[in-house]
C-alpha cells in the first residue's frame, strides 16, 4: 500500500543524459509512474523523480536528476555529474544524429564523474521499428568498445525501461559488494545508510531498530 | 498517562485552508453552478422514440450517450402503476469513466464533512420530478415529461426541494424559467460543512446548514454564532441530507435490525415496492440505517432493466453482487428471485401492521410486486430484537404522532446502536495509536500499529458493546461478519488516512524545530539532496491540504529550506532552487 512505511539502506544517484527530444523525461516517468506522458515539455535545468528498489533483499533509493538536452543548458550541468553512481546516457534510433552525439556524451560523463559510475546506454523509441535509423547491431558494438551496458527501450510501451534502471542498480550495488567502489569517496553518489546514526534526520521512513540518517 | 496522549493527539483540526489562495479569484460563469449541479435535464416521452432528452441545461455541459441514456430510462416510471399527475423520485447512476470534471469546491467539502455523507466521485444522483397529465391537444392525449437535476451532492432533501420548486415553473413557462433558475444557483456559495447557507431560488430563499464532520452525531445542531440568518427566509430545510425513515420504513418496521445488521454486513439487498418514489426512499433509508459509518458499496435508489449496469447486477452465474437496489418492475421479482434479501415494501396505506420476516419461499410466490410487505431472507439476526422502540413507535402511530418526531425517534435509535456497535473499534483503534514521544526529528513519522482481529475481539470481554447497549445475541459473530465487509475497510481506511495525516503534521512540526542546517553540515551531496527532495514533497503536501499544519509551519519549512540550499556549493544551490 502506499501510504505504508519503507526505509531504505541506500541512495543511489542517477543522472540521464543525451540530445534534445530522445525521451529522457518519458523514461524517467515510465520507469517512476509506469505511464507515457505524451506532451512532455522540454526539461528546464535539471528534474527529479524518485523510486524505491529492491537489489538483493537491499532497499535502493533512486534519486534521479533528469537533465535538459538542448546545448544551451550543457553548460550548467556540472552539478549534475558530481557524484552520480549511474548514467543513463539515451539517444532516439530513429534520429542519427542523436546517436552521432554519443561520443561528446560519453565524453562529458567520463570526464566529469567518477571513474566506478556505472554508464548505461540506452537506444529509447524501440516501439517506432519502421523508423529505424540507427541498427542495434553497431550500436551494440559502440557499447561494447566503450565498456557500456547496453539495451534498447521505448518509453512509451515500457518495453526494457525497468531493466535499463534495475540493472543499472545491480551493477553499482556489486561493484560495492566486490569492493571496487569505495562509498567513503566523496563522490561515490552512493549514500549507505549508517547503522548506528548519532543525529539522524529522517523523513519519511518509520522509526526502526536501524534508525536510518534521512 | 497512555490515554491522555491519545486524545492530544487524535482531534484532527485542520488549521488552516488554502481559501485565501490564487485558486478563487477568478469565478467564472457556471463555476458556482457545477458546485451544486452538474445540469438540468428535460426528459420528454417521444412517440416514436420513447424517452428523448429534449434539453440540457447549461448547454455547454457534456453527457455521455450512455449517461443521457441512463437518464432517460430512469426518469420515467419502470412499470405500468399510474403515476398520474406529479412524481418525485431520485436516481444514481455511474458516471462514465475517464471524464475529469474534478470540482474543487467537492474536495474542500469532503475534507470536512461527515464521512457518510462524502461526494463519490463516480457517481451522479439524478432528482426527477415527473409530470402525467392529460392532455387532449397531444397525440395520445398525454402530457409526459421529467424535470431532472444531475448532481453529485447526496442533499436528497434539499435537491428535491429544489426539483420541485423548479419543474412545475418549468411546465408552465418553458425554458426561460429554467435559465433564471440556473442563474440563482449560479450566485449560490460553496457548500462549506459547518456553515448556514441563505439559497435563493426563483423568488424564494432556502436556508440550510451543511453538515460538519465536528457535528456532534446525537443532539442539537451546533450553529456558528457568525452565520445567523440575516435575510428573511421562505423556507428552513430541517435537514438537507436525512430523510424521512420512518414514512419509508413503515411497511417493514418490524424488521429494522435485522435490516441494520443485512446493511451493516454489506449483504447484497434488493427492495421492491410500487413505485419510484417508494423504492428510492426505502434504498436512501438503508443506506443511512448505519449512519454515522459510511455504507460503502454501490446502491440504486432506482434501478431499471434498461439500466447499462443492469447484466452485471442481475447475473445468475455469480454470487449477487454486494448492493442495495430499488425496483418496481415486476420483472425484476423473477430476475432477481436468486437474491438472498429481498425488501417488500407495499403501498403505503398506513397499516403497519407487525409481520413476522417471512422465511424465502418458493419462487412461485415471488413473481409478482403484489406479495405482502416484508423482508425475504435467510438471514439470521446475531442480535436480539429491541422491543421498545417498536413500541414507542407503534404508539406514536396511534397517538397520531407527527412522522418527523416519529423519524427523530426512529434515527436517534440507530444512531445509538451503530454507536454500541462502533465504540469499542474506535476504542481499539485509539490503542493502536503511537506515542507523542516516540515522534521525533531523528526518526521517521511513527505508524499506526496494524488491526488484530483477535486482539480486538479480547477487548470486548471488559470494553464491549454491552456498556452501552441492552442488546443480547452474538455481538462477535456480527464483528466477523463485519470484517469481511467494505464498510469496515472503508471505515478503517479512512481512520488509517486521518490518523496518519495527523502523524505527518505533528512529524513535520517536530522537524521545524531542528536545526536542520547544523545537521547537513557533515552529510554528503546526495543525502541533502535527498533531505530537500523529501522536504520539498512534505511541504507539496501541506500545502495541498493534505497533511494538516498551520501555514505558519508550512513558511518555517521553506526558511529550512532555503538555510540549508544556502549552504550548498553555489551550482546545486542554483539547481535546487528552480525546484522551490
Amino acid at each position: 500500500m502506499a501510504a505504508g512505511p519503507y526505509n531504505y539502506s541506500y541512495i543511489f544517484k542517477y543522472i540521464i543524459i543525451g540530445d534534445m527530444g530522445v525521451g529522457k523525461s518519458c523514461l524517467l516517468h515510465q520507469f517512476t509512474e509506469k505511464k507515457f506522458m505524451a506532451d512532455c515539455p522540454h526539461t528546464i535545468g535539471v528534474e527529479f523523480g524518485t523510486r524505491i528498489i529492491e537489489v538483493s533483499g537491499q532497499k535502493i533509493k533512486l534519486q534521479i536528476w533528469d537533465t535538459a538536452g538542448q546545448e544551451r543548458f550543457r553548460a550548467v550541468t556540472r552539478s549534475y555529474y558530481r557524484g552520480a553512481a549511474g548514467a543513463l546516457m539515451v539517444y532516439d534510433i530513429t534520429r542519427r544524429s542523436t546517436y552521432n552525439h554519443l561520443s561528446s556524451w560519453l565524453t562529458d560523463a567520463r570526464n566529469l564523474t567518477n571513474p566506478n559510475t556505472v554508464i548505461f546506454l540506452i537506444g529509447n523509441k524501440s516501439d517506432l521499428e519502421a523508423q529505424r535509423d540507427v541498427t542495434y547491431e553497431e550500436a551494440k558494438q559502440f557499447a561494447d568498445e566503450n565498456g557500456l551496458m547496453f539495451l534498447e527501450c521505448s518509453a512509451k510501451t515500457g518495453e526494457n525501461v525497468e531493466e535499463a534502471f534495475l540493472d543499472t542498480a545491480r551493477k553499482i550495488y556489486q561493484n560495492i559488494q566486490d569492493g571496487s567502489l569505495d562509498l567513503n569517496a566523496a563522490e561515490s553518489g552512493v549514500q549507505h545508510k549508517p547503522s548506528a546514526p548519532r543525529n539522524a534526520i529522517n523523513t519519511d521512513q518509520p522509526a526502526n531498530k536501524e534508525g536510518c540518517a534521512c | 498517562m497512555a490515554a491522555d496522549v491519545h486524545q492530544q493527539i487524535m482531534p484532527l483540526e485542520r488549521k488552516f485552508s488554502l481559501q485565501d489562495s490564487p485558486r478563487s479569484p477568478t469565478v467564472l460563469p457556471w463555476d458556482r453552478f457545477s458546485n451544486w449541479l452538474h445540469c438540468a435535464c428535460v426528459v420528454t416521452f417521444d412517440l416514436e422514440l420513447g424517452q428523448a432528452m429534449e434539453l440540457v441545461y447549461p448547454g455547454h455541459v457534456k453527457l455521455t450517450e450512455r449517461e443521457k441514456i441512463n437518464i432517460c430510462y430512469l426518469s420515467f416510471p419502470d412499470s405500468n402503476s399510474g403515476c398520474m399527475g406529479d412524481t418525485k423520485f431520485h436516481f444514481r447512476i455511474r458516471q462514465c469513466p475517464g471524464r475529469k470534471n474534478h470540482i474543487l469546491a467537492h474536495d474542500d467539502f469532503n475534507r470536512e464533512c461527515p464521512a457518510s455523507l462524502q461526494i463519490d466521485n463516480a457517481y451522479y444522483y439524478g432528482y426527477v420530478y415527473f409530470r402525467q397529465t392529460k392532455d387532449k391537444s397531444i397525440r395520445r392525449g398525454y402530457f409526459q415529461k421529467s424535470l431532472v437535476l444531475v448532481s453529485k451532492l447526496p442533499f436528497i432533501p434539499l435537491l428535491e426541494h429544489m426539483v420541485e420548486i423548479m419543474a412545475p415553473e418549468y411546465f408552465d413557462n418553458g425554458e426561460p424559467s429554467l435559465e433564471a433558475a440556473c442563474h440563482d444557483i449560479d450566485q449560490w456559495p460553496e457548500p462549506t460543512p459547518g456553515e448556514t447557507l441563505n439559497l435563493p431560488l426563483m423568488g424564494s430563499v432556502v436556508q440550510v446548514r451543511i453538515p460538519s464532520r465536528s457535528d456532534k452525531v446525537i443532539g442539537a445542531v451546533q450553529t456558528k454564532t457568525h452565520t445567523v440568518p440575516q435575510i428573511p427566509v421562505n423556507h428552513v430545510l430541517q435537514s438537507i441530507h436525512e430523510t424521512d425513515l420512518f414514512s419509508a420504513f413503515q411497511p417493514v418496521l418490524q424488521h429494522l435490525q435485522l435490516m441494520w445488521e443485512l446493511v451493516l454486513t454489506g449483504e447484497p439487498v434488493v427492495v421492491m415496492a410500487s413505485s419510484p418514489t417508494l423504492c428510492a426512499n426505502a434504498v436512501q433509508a438503508l443506506v443511512s440505517i448505519i449512519w454515522p459509518l459510511k455504507y460503502c458499496s454501490d446502491y440504486r435508489p432506482y434501478f431499471t432493466i434498461h439500466d447499462s449496469e443492469f447484466k452485471e447486477y442481475t447475473t445468475k452465474t455469480q454470487a449477487p453482487p454486494a448492493v442495495i437496489l430499488g425496483v418496481t418492475n415486476p420483472f425484476f421479482a423473477k430476475t432477481l428471485q436468486h437474491w438472498p434479501n429481498i425488501v417488500r415494501i407495499g403501498e403505503t396505506s398506513g397499516d403497519a401492521s407487525p409481520r413476522a420476516v417471512l422465511k424465502l419461499k418458493k419462487s412461485s410466490s415471488l413473481k409478482t410486486l403484489d406479495s405482502k410487505p416484508g423482508v425475504y431472507t435467510r438471514y439470521k439476526p446475531y442480535l436480539s430484537k429491541d422491543k421498545t422502540i417498536l413500541k414507542r413507535l407503534s404508539k406514536g402511530i396511534q397517538l397520531k404522532r407527527p412522522v418527523e418526531v416519529q423519524s427523530a425517534m426512529l434515527r436517534r435509535f440507530l444512531l445509538e446502536l451503530t454507536q454500541s456497535f462502533m465504540i469499542p473499534l474506535e476504542r481499539y483503534m485509539a490503542s493502536l495509536m503511537p506515542l507523542q514521544r516516540n515522534i521525533s526529528p531523528h526518526k521517521g513519522p511513527p505508524v499506526l500499529k496494524p488491526f488484530n482481529v483477535e486482539e480486538f475481539l479480547k477487548t470486548l470481554d471488559h470494553s464491549g458493546p454491552q456498556l452501552t447497549s441492552g442488546l443480547k445475541g452474538d455481538w462477535i459473530g456480527l464483528y466477523r461478519k463485519f470484517f469481511k465487509c467494505p464498510n469496515f475497510d472503508g471505515w478503517y481506511h479512512f481512520r488509517q488516512k486521518e490518523v496518519n495525516q495527523k502523524l505527518q503534521a505533528l512529524h513535520l512540526e517536530a522537524l521545524c524545530k531542528e536545526d536542520l542546517v547544523n545537521w547537513v553540515r557533515d552529510k554528503q551531496e546526495v543525502e541533502i539532496v535527498d533531505l530537500v527532495l523529501r522536504l520539498k514533497d512534505k511541504m507539496i503536501s501541506a500545502q495541498n491540504n493534505d497533511i494538516p499544519v498551520s501555514m505558519d509551519i508550512v513558511k518555517k519549512l521553506k526558511c529550512h529550506l532555503h538555510s540549508i540550499i544556502s549552504s550548498l556549493p553555489e551550482d546545486l544551490q542554483s539547481v535546487l532552487k528552480t525546484h522551490l
